[in-house]
């Protein structure tokens, strides 16, 4: 499949160029969830981009900063679009951690990425995370820590999920500063994520999409 | 029995001596991290976090009793070093937070995109005392206060024969400015507006440099930390990293040698990708400090002949693994890293709930 000119814009980064191309395509009147899908497109390439290491973190904030920029005109259609999204993440900074950013970045990479977000915040009480699940059919759980010492409340976090009998639905992901293969052994995760784009790729092939 | 001069003197140059690549009698060990030893010692975080006689106390003390250390990274501690450097509000034990939990970096955007232009039309040093004054107020007044009891925390590390290492950190404007913006603002000012962020940092790096050439002076310091944490190689993409980054370094490792101290590029995060250019730093002179997230194996293949490498027992390993793991780990740095141009330390802070026991064989293993 050959790429269109407002995906290779998105995964060029050409942000001045990309909002014109969505503004263009608006005043023709193509569909709001097919622009959506060719600036997924171009999140792909970042994607890929970044999996090869000619794009780092940086880049990928700033092409899911594009991203909501010249997707903002399409959300007033978006929303009477039946489906616009691949699944649900619900997603927090374990109780005791109030760190922001790491959760925010995968926020952001995730939302780009057709993955809708239910961003709990910080500090999030393990009870939130059943609430929240329950609420949005979420298959989806990210937890997020700086802290060695919240090891055990993220622990907590998803045996409280596992005794409100939701342990079977979710694929629950982990990241985080002190985070690695052990600390996911040990609080009871399916899978460690490096990065956020880690988290992509993972959370895509529990959704199957290619 | 040796004297604790003399105990100083060898601890002094088993840390020298790994600095200029030689062998030395053993691997020298300089834990690091303030939380740990007010847990250890039965010291209140809130304590540990504003109250610098009790601070340096718990910390000299708790890592003195792990056995034979050559060193301790910094003595002295208060947390309002961490929204002097990085231009961010904190979450203080016993004022925001319970009495004996651990302090936070309270992430928020409270520096603006015009205070780029504002620097430059300012100059670094007069916006950067109003800023403190009027977005972080008491920071200055309290930082002031502490400062002036860090020749304290020397002398107590003197009379226990340990060398105070490195008490004091500099580091680049990218790291103040990312701290103040918050890093998604600021990476994304590196793409929207990179000429007045590099106007910017030109102008702080000067001042930047002269405070640290003074602390170096004005404290007789051995080394100093030259520290990096979000201007990593793993959240910057190359070319925003030769622009924003690594001429800042080179600078301050520059000042810093010419001032006679030891530079220790304390890096966390994952440096790996550009491990081969701190090689322009000059041979034996610097030490790379390492948190467990760079390939320190790796380091060690790439600047293994030119420059000391420290570390890096990860705080997962401290916090959640065994002593016989933590002996294996640092059995394994020893033979691999070391045992010429090796210092052997936890990666970045010893973690608050790391396991006595494992803190001690992370010592035991030099010994």
């Amino acid at each position: 499949m050959s790429t269109s000119p407002l995906a290779q814009a998105l995964g060029d980064l050409e942000e001045d160029k990309a909002i014109v191309l969505v503004a263009d395509k608006l005043a023709k009147g193509e569909p709001a969830l097919a622009i959506l899908e060719e600036l997924q497109a171009g999140m792909n390439i970042v994607g890929e981009r970044f999996e090869s290491c000619e794009y780092y973190l940086s880049e990928l904030i700033y092409a899911a900063d594009i991203f909501k920029k010249a997707g903002a005109p399409l959300q007033e259609e978006l929303k009477r679009s039946p489906q616009t999204s691949y699944g649900t993440l619900v997603l927090g900074t374990v109780k005791n951690d109030i760190h922001e950013f790491g959760k925010d970045i995968v926020a952001t990479v995730m939302s780009s990425n057709g993955i809708k977000v239910i961003d709990l915040g910080v500090n999030v009480e393990p009870q939130a995370f059943v609430v929240a699940i329950k609420e949005n059919k979420a298959t989806l759980v990210g937890m997020s820590c700086l802290l060695t010492t919240v090891f055990d409340d993220m622990r907590e976090a998803i045996q409280t999920i596992k005794d409100a009998g939701l342990r079977d639905q979710v694929t629950i992901l982990i990241g985080g500063g002190p985070v690695d293969q052990a600390t996911a052994d040990y609080v009871g995760a399916d899978h460690y994520c490096r990065t956020a784009q880690d988290g992509v790729i993972a959370a895509k092939n529990v959704l199957g999409v290619s | 029995m040796a004297t604790t001069e003399e105990l100083y003197a060898v601890h002094e140059k088993r840390i020298r001596d790994a600095v200029a690549l030689k062998t030395p009698d053993r691997v020298p060990v300089i834990p690091n991290g303030p939380a740990w030893p007010g847990r250890a010692m039965g010291v209140k975080i809130s304590e540990i976090a504003t109250n610098p006689p009790v601070s340096r106390k718990a910390i000299v003390d708790a890592y003195t009793g792990l056995g034979d250390i050559d060193g301790i990274q910094s003595p002295a501690y208060h947390v309002c070093t961490l929204s002097m450097m990085w231009l961010s509000k904190v979450k203080v034990p016993g004022r925001d937070l319970p009495d004996d939990e651990l302090w936070q970096v309270d992430e928020a955007e409270i520096m603006k995109l015009e205070d780029y232009d504002a620097i430059v039309a300012e100059g670094f040093g007069p916006w950067l005392e109003r800023y403190y004054k009027e977005r972080l107020p008491g920071t200055l007044e309290t930082f002031g206060a502490f400062a002036a009891t860090i020749p304290d925390a020397l002398a107590l590390c003197r009379e226990r024969g340990v060398v105070p290492f490195t008490p004091a950190v500099a580091t680049i404007p990218y790291e103040y400015f990312c701290g103040g913006r918050s890093m998604k603002e600021f990476l994304l000012d590196l793409f929207r507006h990179g000429d007045k962020v590099q106007a910017a940092m030109d102008a702080a790096l000067p001042v930047l440099i002269e405070n640290m050439r003074g602390a170096i002076r004005g404290l007789g310091l051995m080394g100093l930390w030259i520290g990096g944490w979000r201007s990593a190689g793993e959240f910057v993409s190359p070319r925003l990293w030769n622009r924003f980054v690594f001429p800042y370094y080179k600078a301050m490792v520059e000042a810093a040698l010419e001032e006679g101290a030891i530079p220790v590029l304390h890096f966390d995060a994952d440096w790996t990708r550009d491990l081969e250019r701190l090689r322009e730093f000059p041979k034996g002179k610097c030490v790379l400090s390492l948190d467990g997230k760079t390939d320190i194996f790796k380091a060690k293949e790439v600047l293994g002949d030119h420059m000391c490498i420290m570390g890096d027992v990860h705080p997962g390993l401290l916090a959640l693994g065994s002593p016989e793991e933590v002996t294996a780990y640092c059995t394994r740095l020893i033979s691999e890293i070391g045992p010429a141009g090796f210092i052997l330390s936890s990666g970045c802070d010893v973690p608050i709930d790391a396991k006595y026991e494992n803190v001690k064989a992370m010592v035991e293993a030099v010994l």
